[in-house]
């Protein structure tokens, strides 16, 4: 016994000394990982989306009252003309509004206060303070979303100089009041801490150091070694760091509860969210009402359990009032103040998923997806929520409708898509995806490829309409049964909508009626390949099989595709590539990237006049009609429906002057169903388009263009004594030179002489080069 | 025949100073102390077509068209508008685009048939940057037909 005593001493020894050796080495690896991690630490913030901002100004088309409800969705409150920016008041028929600063792509813009007045829904003027007039005041964008790192994080990072005393004071005062004194750790609060880990009591007492290092670095299971790891870290955090740098960090890590699927990090952001203005603004009753969320977001959180959010913001200012971090009266002042957050709009990570998606795809053409959710960039899109608005809420009505009615179906599950851009500059302004416009799956407008039946009929007419010598708009086309025998294929004989044939009618009624027969025949005619050549030329990038009944529309195309190509029409045949995004800038607003307009004319500019004359004419008279119910005639919107084989797709393509918007509806599993392009997806656009009281549509008329009179019976030359004569555009000499009967020698003359006088003005104009 | 149009366009090139037409925009290089707009013009188009040639003027081409878009997005259909940023996209050596763009400002011309000419003749040098000489004799010969 005696012998082994040296021995076990010796034993002892070496197991102290392997166990200072282990100590010193895992602070030395746990110091490593402090300061590795610390340092490179930078947190990783969502890119954030932008819709495109209001730009205000003299002339403008816009209602008193969507400018505010878009002062009200960027959390403008309607308040006495007073106090920061972030108001507007009404006086009259005027809008006083204090405009926030905001960094935009081209550079900062100071806050500032403008006086608009509206006279009839329509902007008279725009006014500074001083009472001049302004050319312009841009309203900042509505933040429409972001692309979020890992666990849908969102923070707003600010700098603890930013953040306001009676904050930090009432974070002191309730969460660690020793904290600019001690080391990382409380000895006080420890104890309490290592009882509780026994007692299994809530535990208390970690200092904001300790809380920070369980954020950061370790997982959140509660054992004795695990705080043994905590202290050392905080310990060695404090070591290497100030304590300012270690609350500035603490302030932008904080969690402060959900958005639905959206984290709400940090007080900048939480200011935000809960106040809708930036943390610098926070009062005092503010702070209190955060300060206390940070202890549990879920139970103190001010929508679910205002009562309980309520005690405990009193219970943090009255901590904060004995700790003298506020001044009796300020303490009696906010204990008096109602919670006061902002009225919830709680659309998680965003409110237009399938918009986002259009743009998280541009984006990706050029960005990493890793930067994408990490360096905080700033998109500006295109996007109008306006537009987006009436898009949606014209689908959700019609759809939920035809589910009461089993019109088109006797199941439910109709879906639809519906896509809206401006035709001049290939911005898309309105992107739904399906009925319900908040899903985040499956995004019909951009991924949902189906036959597009007749939308495919305009390219066999452009085709033709490029020939004048050929075809004009009156030229006799036969509707009569058609059959094309191909080597290798069944016969294919395509039938009318109304299973009847119409024999020989002019061209723009075989496209105002869509006659399958005539347009079959016409574009067999033409050449297959040379019609399908120009469906390319209009921007359908997907291959096309050389069929005929490709020409008949057996050919699946998203509405998004089906948008560019009607684009390229709308636009006087020059072809913009469809486009979600302006430009990007860093956080700072140092630009990056910009995605300028692009133009490139594809197609002559007469033929398009004329195929979009007779599109005018679907309207007018053809199988769109029924949109006359919903628009006055003086818009003068050219269209084209579009139905599929058994009535599974129902089409509506159009645009006014100002907006082109792409409708489609059918069903996911692609089941027959009765749909028609006229009666199922056009009131969806009909609603829509009344809703954003669209501009007329005046076509560019090309200078080799030329009105002519047509009597109607004869398609010949008419005039002012053959009963319906109509103006009807040719390209120049390619128009009928015969006169109907009826057509009087008066009628000539005046022609003859208008002929005169044009030519001696254009005589006259070469004479003094005007 | 060829030979004659030929000799016409180059003598027309002659005959006319190199200077703007009467009515026509004042040459980007040099922009003039800023002339009042007219009461017609929309003082946001005026205010962004001032800064746009600021921009151009010190070199930030990229500026100046995003100015000229946001006019754009204002008034669609102003050819004068669509002409600027012709010039712009010129001076950026996006030739394609240049001509592109000035013939959309020809869709929206009417009768000003100054602006007409001046958007062809912007076609043309733009097609003789490209090393087209076929192509830029042809829109001068349209130019000149125009306002000859």
């Amino acid at each position: 016994m005696l012998r082994r005593r040296p021995k076990l001493w010796k034993i002892v020894r070496l197991a102290l000394l392997a166990t200072v050796l282990a100590v010193a080495g895992f602070t030395l690896y746990l110091d490593f990982r402090v300061r590795s991690e610390f340092e490179g630490r930078r947190f990783a913030l969502p890119a954030r989306i932008y819709a495109r901002p209001l730009e205000l100004h003299a002339g403008l088309r816009i209602a008193q009252a969507d400018v505010e409800d878009e002062l009200r969705s960027l959390g403008y409150r309607e308040a006495p003309p007073e106090g920061e920016a972030g108001w507007f008041s009404k006086k009259d028929d005027s809008l006083e509004i204090a405009l926030r600063p905001f960094v935009f792509w081209d550079g900062k813009q100071p806050a500032k206060r403008v006086t608009v007045v509206f006279d009839q829904n329509r902007i008279a003027a725009l006014r500074d303070t001083g009472g001049a007039e302004l050319a312009l005041a841009r309203l900042e964008p509505l933040a429409i979303g972001g692309i979020y790192p890992a666990g849908n994080e969102d923070r707003v990072l600010v700098r603890v100089g930013d953040v306001p005393k009676h904050f930090v004071q009432a974070l002191i005062a309730v969460e660690d009041r020793s904290y600019f004194s001690h080391a990382g750790f409380d000895l006080r609060g420890l104890a309490r801490a290592a009882r509780s880990v026994f007692s299994d009591k809530v535990q208390g007492g970690s200092t904001i150091t300790q809380q920070l290092v369980k954020n950061f670095f370790l997982t959140p299971e509660r054992t004795l070694q695990r705080k043994f790891t905590e202290l050392l870290m905080a310990v060695l955090l404090e070591i290497h760091y100030d304590k300012n740098e270690i609350l500035e960090t603490y302030l932008n890590e904080i969690y402060f509860g959900q958005d639905r699927d959206r984290a709400i990090h940090g007080v900048g952001l939480a200011a935000q969210f809960y106040f809708g203005k930036e943390v610098q603004y926070l009062t005092a009753a503010e702070s209190a009402l955060l300060v206390g969320m940070v202890r549990g977001p879920a139970i103190y959180d001010p929508y679910r359990h205002p009562q309980r959010a309520l005690e405990r913001r009193n219970l943090v200012l009255r901590e904060t009032r004995d700790q003298k971090g506020i001044t009796p009266d300020e303490y009696a002042e906010a204990r008096g103040s109602p919670l006061n957050v902002s009225k919830k709009t709680g659309t998680g990570t965003t409110p237009y998923p399938a918009f986002l998606q259009l743009v998280h795809r541009q984006l990706r053409r050029d960005y990493d997806e890793a930067d994408l959710r990490s360096e905080g960039l700033r998109i500006f899109t295109t996007l109008d929520p306006r537009v987006q608005d009436a898009a949606e809420t014209a689908l959700a009505k019609r759809l939920a409708q035809y589910d009461k009615d089993k019109r088109f179906g006797q199941q439910a599950g109709l879906e639809g898509a519906v896509v809206v851009t401006d035709p001049q500059s290939g911005e898309v302004q309105a992107l739904v995806g399906g009925r319900d416009p908040r899903y985040r799956g499956y995004n019909r407008a951009l991924d949902a490829a189906r036959p597009v039946g007749s939308l495919l009929k305009p390219a066999i007419y452009l085709t033709a309409l490029s020939e004048p010598a050929r075809y004009t708009l009156l030229t006799p086309i036969d509707d009569g049964p058609f059959v094309w025998k191909s080597r290798g294929a069944p016969d294919w004989q395509p039938a009318n909508y109304d299973k009847k044939f119409h024999g020989i009618v002019p061209l723009r009624t075989a496209l105002a009626q869509s006659y399958n027969a005539a347009a079959a025949r016409l574009g067999t005619d033409l050449g297959i390949e040379r019609v399908l050549d120009n469906v390319r030329r209009l921007g359908v990038d997907r291959p096309l099989r050389p069929f005929a009944s490709t020409l008949l529309g057996a050919v699946e195309l998203s509405p998004f595709e089906v948008a560019q190509m009607y684009q390229t029409i709308a636009s006087g045949g020059f072809r913009s590539p469809l486009r979600a995004i302006r430009d990007v800038t860093t956080q700072e607003g140092r630009p990056l990237s910009r995605y300028p307009l692009a133009v490139e004319q594809v197609f002559a500019p007469e033929p398009i006049y004329l195929l979009a004359a007779a599109m005018q004419d679907v309207v007018r008279e053809g199988t769109a009609q029924g949109l006359n119910r919903f628009l006055p005639p003086e818009i003068a919107a050219a269209g084209k429906t579009g139905t599929t084989d058994e009535q599974r797709d129902a089409w509506f393509a159009g645009f006014t002057g100002d907006r082109l918007g792409i409708v489609w509806l059918g069903y996911d599993d692609n089941r027959a169903a009765r749909l028609s392009g006229a009666a199922a997806a056009l009131p969806i656009w009909g609603d829509m388009m009344s809703a954003l009281a669209p501009e007329p549509l005046a076509l560019a008329k090309p200078e080799r263009i030329e009105l002519v009179s047509i009597d109607p019976q004869t398609g010949l030359r008419g005039g002012a004594s053959c009963p319906g004569a109509t103006e009807v555009p040719f390209v120049q000499g390619s128009a009928p030179s015969e006169r109907a009967p009826c057509s009087g020698a008066m009628d000539a003359a005046v022609e003859v002489v208008g002929k005169s006088v044009e030519r001696a003005k254009s005589w006259l104009d070469r004479l003094f080069g005007r | 025949m060829r030979l004659v149009v030929l000799l016409t366009v180059l003598l027309a090139g002659c005959a006319t100073p190199p200077g703007p037409a009467p009515e026509g925009e004042p040459k980007p290089e040099a922009p003039p102390p800023v002339a009042a707009p007219t009461p017609k013009e929309n003082i946001a188009i005026a205010g962004l077509k001032d800064s746009a040639r600021t921009e151009a003027a010190a070199g930030n081409l990229a500026g100046a068209a995003a100015s000229l878009e946001r006019a754009l997005r204002i008034e669609p259909r102003n050819p004068r508008l669509w002409h600027e940023l012709a010039r712009v996209r010129l001076k950026q050596g996006q030739y394609a685009q240049a001509e592109s763009v000035a013939a959309r400002s020809n869709s929206w011309v009417g009768e000003d048939k100054a602006l007409r000419a001046e958007n062809w003749r912007l076609i043309s040098e733009s097609r003789n940057a490209r090393g087209d000489q076929e192509g830029a004799k042809a829109a001068l010969e349209a130019a000149s037909r125009v306002a000859p």
